[in-house]
């Protein structure tokens, strides 16, 4: 006979941290569920226990710190797509969060769960890397952060530990002027997930010139693709269409994606030129 | 467990508003078949078949037969018992229960199970070891129609089927069936065009994807055999249970619950039988209800390619057409030997063309079974013979309105199955939709890298003929009155539009009329609840049943009142004198005055037709659904991306019995016209759907919609005639939005769906 699910609800993080470090890579984490319900239905994982974490009140919950936001690990994506705070003051973190699925879905998806899926078409993992978020995770005994560009490793993958826990999603503050932006694009519903992401911000300078040029590609390959390397000759000019083209060709040149239901990988390369071009000159122009 | 019945006989409605039953619909208290709760009742699971097409050396369910209070069938089982029929299908019955030589398609029942519980049932059936010895398999038609292509089947067994099939037999190929039209001369019509105008279209298979998958709760005790089942045709499955288990019809009895969501899918024998063989092997009752990756399995829309060749005059007249269409059935017929006729005569259109040749072809593959799907054939027709129609009109120089205008039926015309066209509106729906539209007005509000551009198409659609639906109407002691109905309530309100007509006749309100749900051994005949039929066919049968009670009524009151029968009338629950309103007697008082204790009338309504099995000249349909669309659309000219900004519904309704219901069928029937115009297809890979689940098939949501959609119910009350709109406005959407998109583009995508990439690909003359 199959082995039967034991399902934990524990109400201390402590005390998750326990059961995950007894049972090992055998336990699953629940939080929200939308992703693992998914998976466990379709049977591409098989755990043998669940440690629901939904009970553990220190995970819940949205803090403005001085240096940024802190993200408990089972905020929901809807609060967060409904906090008047992180709308004022992060509003394309606000946006991209509202992006995903449908309400009912935002209603129950965590934060903490979205960020350990590491589903690649997906739009929070996009925006937390270019906004350079940390992740803090905790097993027993240890606490890490990690950034989140080194977080998302490829399809699925993180560096989370099968004992450890996500703790928060701590974003920081923008430097004053950042303008950010989020673009979703979808080839099918609009509940679709995206067939890309696009995260691209510029801060103004005198002189119609910009700097802090961010670009970051989501849903595309594994994990989110962020290039300093081609965003850096940007930096200082005036944005013009052509450098915004030049950076979205190098992008698109830079980056062989997968093919799937929602594209193939040429049409998402030929994508990617037009909507980092686009996202650049609205993030550019806008007021 | 609590045995909690879902089915209830009679719904007792609240006051009328809108909908009978939406208040539970919405709170989720209504109770559905897979609500069902009997005392004992194991739940099923079926194992099923992971090969397209092989031969089954083994089935090995020893281990799983050792678990306790676990019931094992499987095809081998089934196969040694004589006194079963081994397999159902509406025309064919070619699906066998359980497989047991060959399996035909990924999904295939193998073997099923059932157990107290689905955890148990799972485990059970996850003991089953199948060994295979893959067989090559046919998936396209060009595969399956190669004269050495391996045969899905070899010698298919043809059943007692419905009135109006036609058969022919192709052993020794995968053609399942065919349908053959000749009107006129259409070789001499094609030499003598001006011009003639030959593509190819073609649909891929979608899912209806009801909010309910399939359910069945089976009972077989003392020689009677009971199902509970999600179905819109009862009585079809009682006969093919019937059939199966060698019984009277009358010791099948076959009880439908409110289904959530049918859209063809759950016409003819799904569930039913396996459900039925594993409760009579467990004694007990048994509920099976598939998951939503089974549903994709279960049922499809028919992939579709219609070659069209059309001979055209310079002034836009058609003189020709021959049709040559091939509609992919999948492993098992299903209904596909009639969905062919029915497509197949469709592809005429909604035109007076005086020589038509049309051969349609139900082609068998190792794909999952298709059945029917709204719009039954005619949503695969229409977009090849619309998207050919603006290609005309292109090349003519003759706008794409005005080409149609001059073509459309009119009354007394001669349709391609040479019945005269009567009670014929296409003119003017096709007038509604364009100048709704504003068809004409040059196209403005063009963004940056964006382009517009407006788009039209009309249909015509059968609705089954012959057909027949019986009901009745009573009144008992208590005043208390009955529609006794077989339609099915499956979210398309045909209860409330019964409970309208019920109270329309007898003068009284909505709310006191109660509406029966089917119960095979209580409730009148009908032939099935589909092809947009129940409105008109049982509301028909209704309107008969209440004029018989009122007669009834109204004499038995005459005596009472000492007054000529033509002198009553009904009104507040009264049959009393006109203008002298004091001298009445109530219903109830009558009832309780009458033989039987209450008062019962009775009403079937039965149309003939029919078509020549060689010619399919003859009469297709009672009256003809007709319907036209108008749709303005966006383009991004760099993604390919399409957006329908704006869209007129025109529907001949003829007669609207309930508008909220009527407009709300319209708007479900664009939201199915979005996700299969723009994006659904089911995508297998040899054989195995890649894309089976909500995440990875999408359907369209409410944000998907076009920001202004409008919906035109034409109505000719002086016809005093009901034209069903359950399916009428879906074809059209399809191809006016693909005509929209080659207005603005000058890209013409013939594979649905219009994908970005496959438009930009078009577009960018790659």
């Amino acid at each position: 006979l199959s082995p039967r699910l034991e399902i934990y609800q524990p109400d201390e993080l402590a005390e998750a941290l326990q059961i995950l470090g007894k049972l090992g890579e055998g336990a699953r984490v629940l939080a929200g569920g939308t992703a693992l319900s998914i998976m466990l239905r379709q049977k591409l994982i098989g755990p043998t226990a669940l440690v629901d974490i939904g009970r553990i009140p220190q995970l819940d919950g949205i803090e403005e710190t001085d240096g940024g936001l802190t993200l408990g690990a089972l905020t929901r994506h809807r609060a967060i797509e409904r906090s008047e705070m992180i709308r004022a003051r992060l509003p394309v973190l606000a946006e991209a969060f509202g992006l995903v699925g449908n309400v009912r879905v935002r209603n129950q998806a965590t934060v903490g769960g979205v960020v350990a899926e590491a589903d690649y078409a997906s739009d929070p993992p996009t925006v937390l890397v270019g906004l350079d978020a940390t992740i803090r995770t905790a097993s027993l005994g240890r606490s890490r952060m990690h950034a989140a560009a080194d977080f998302f490793r490829d399809y699925y993958t993180t560096a989370l530990d099968p004992d450890e826990v996500i703790v928060s999603v701590e974003v920081p503050w923008t430097p004053d002027g950042l303008r950010c932006r989020y673009t979703k694009f979808v080839t099918r519903s609009a509940e679709d997930r995206p067939c890309l992401g696009v995260f691209a911000a510029c801060r103004p300078m005198e002189h119609g010139r910009f700097a802090d040029i961010r670009v970051v590609i989501g849903a595309a390959t594994g994990r989110p693709q962020r290039f300093t390397d081609v965003e850096a000759p940007a930096s200082g000019t005036d944005l013009a269409d052509d450098i915004c083209a030049a950076v979205a060709a190098s992008y698109a040149a830079r980056i062989e994606p997968i093919g799937d239901v929602r594209g193939s990988s040429s049409y998402r390369k030929e994508m990617i030129s037009v909507m980092v071009r686009r996202t650049l000159a609205s993030v550019r122009d806008a007021a | 467990m609590d045995a909690e019945q879902p089915h209830r006989g009679f719904a007792q409605f609240g006051e009328f508003a809108g909908m009978l039953d939406a208040d539970e619909r919405v709170r989720g208290a209504l109770r559905y078949t897979a609500d069902l709760r009997l005392p004992g009742m194991l739940e099923g699971r079926l194992v099923r078949s992971q090969m397209p097409h092989a031969r089954l050396l083994r089935v090995d369910a020893s281990r799983a037969r050792q678990l306790s209070r676990v019931v094992v069938l499987t095809g081998a089982d089934l196969a040694a018992r004589l006194d079963l029929g081994q397999a159902y299908g509406p025309v064919f019955r070619d699906q066998p229960i359980l497989a047991h030589d060959k399996v035909r398609f990924v999904g295939d029942p193998v073997a099923a199970v059932a157990a107290p519980d689905r955890d148990m049932a799972e485990e059970a059936a996850d003991l089953i070891e199948i060994e295979y010895e893959e067989l090559p398999a046919v998936f396209s038609f060009d595969d399956a129609l190669r004269p050495d292509a391996p045969l899905v089947h070899t010698a298919p067994r043809l059943g007692a089927t419905l009135a109006d099939i036609i058969v022919h037999s192709h052993a020794g190929t995968n053609i399942c069936n065919d349908f053959r039209l000749r009107k006129g001369d259409v070789d001499a019509g094609l030499a003598a065009a001006d011009l003639v105008f030959e593509d190819t279209f073609s649909s891929p298979p979608v899912q209806h994807v009801p909010l309910e998958t399939h359910a069945c709760v089976a009972v077989v005790e003392a020689g009677q055999v009971t199902v509970w089942s999600s179905t819109q045709t009862p009585f079809n499955v009682r006969a093919q249970l019937a059939e199966i288990f060698q019984l009277p019809e009358a010791q099948v009895r076959v009880i439908v619950p409110p289904l959530g969501g049918g859209f063809g899918g759950k016409c003819y024998p799904k569930l039913e039988p396996v459900t039925a063989v594993l409760a009579q092997a467990a004694g007990r009752p048994v509920r099976l209800h598939l998951s939503r990756a089974e549903e994709f399995i279960t049922v499809t829309k028919h992939g579709a390619r219609i070659h069209l060749t059309t001979g055209v005059n310079r002034d836009g007249s058609i003189v020709a057409r021959r049709s040559i269409c091939h509609f992919n059935t999948g492993a098992y017929a299903d209904i596909g030997p009639r969905l062919i006729k029915n497509g197949g005569y469709a592809s005429a259109g909604p035109y007076a063309i005086p020589n038509v040749w049309i051969d349609s072809y139900a082609v068998y593959t190792n794909l999952p079974p298709a059945g029917a799907f709204r719009g039954y054939g005619v949503n695969q027709a229409a977009w090849a013979y619309e998207t050919q129609m603006d290609l005309i009109a292109q090349r003519l120089g003759i706008d794409p309105v005005e080409l149609r205008h001059r073509n459309l039926l009119r009354d007394g015309d001669s349709l391609m199955t040479g019945e005269p066209m009567r009670d014929a509106h296409l003119n003017e729906l096709l007038q509604d939709a364009a100048s709704w539209i504003g068809w004409g007005d040059p196209v403005t509000g063009d963004r940056r890298g964006h382009r517009r551009g407006k788009g039209v198409a009309c249909i015509i659609k059968s609705t089954v003929t012959p057909s027949t639906s019986s009901a009745s109407l009573a009144i008992d002691a208590s005043g208390v009155i009955k529609v006794m109905t077989s339609s099915v309530e499956m979210g398309q309100g045909v209860a409330t539009a019964l409970a309208r007509i019920a109270a329309r006749h007898l003068a009284v309100p909505v709310g006191q009329i109660q509406v029966s749900t089917p119960d095979t051994s209580l409730t009148p005949y009908d032939q099935q609840t589909s092809s947009s039929r129940s409105t008109h066919s049982m509301g028909g049968a209704l309107t008969l049943a209440a004029t018989d009670l009122s007669q009834q009524l109204k004499r038995l009151a005459g005596d009472r009142l000492e007054a000529a029968s033509e002198d009553l009338e009904l009104g507040g629950g009264a049959v009393r004198v006109r203008g002298a309103p004091h001298r009445r007697v109530t219903f109830a008082d009558l009832a309780k005055a009458s033989p039987g204790g209450s008062a019962i009338g009775h009403g079937t309504l039965a149309v003939p037709g029919g078509l020549d099995a060689e010619t399919g000249q003859g009469v297709a349909s009672h009256h003809w659904h007709q319907a036209a669309g108008a749709a303005e659309v966006d383009v991004d000219l760099e993604t390919g991306k399409v957006t329908v900004l704006r869209y007129r519904a025109s529907v001949y309704a003829g007669q609207v019995i309930n508008r909220v219901l009527a407009e709300l069928q319209t708007e479900g029937n664009v939201a199915f016209g979005v996700g299969q115009a723009l994006f659904e297809e089911l995508i297998f890979d040899g054989g195995h759907l890649v894309n089976g689940n909500l995440s990875d098939y999408m359907i369209a949501s409410i944000n998907d919609l076009p920001e202004e959609l409008a919906v035109a119910l034409l109505e000719h009350p002086e016809n005093q005639e009901v034209h069903g709109i359950g399916e009428t406005s879906l074809p059209p959407f399809l191809a006016a939005v693909g005509n929209a998109v080659f207005h603005a583009t000058g890209a013409r995508v013939t594979q649905l769906p219009i994908t970005p990439e496959k438009l930009l690909r078009l577009i960018n003359g790659a």
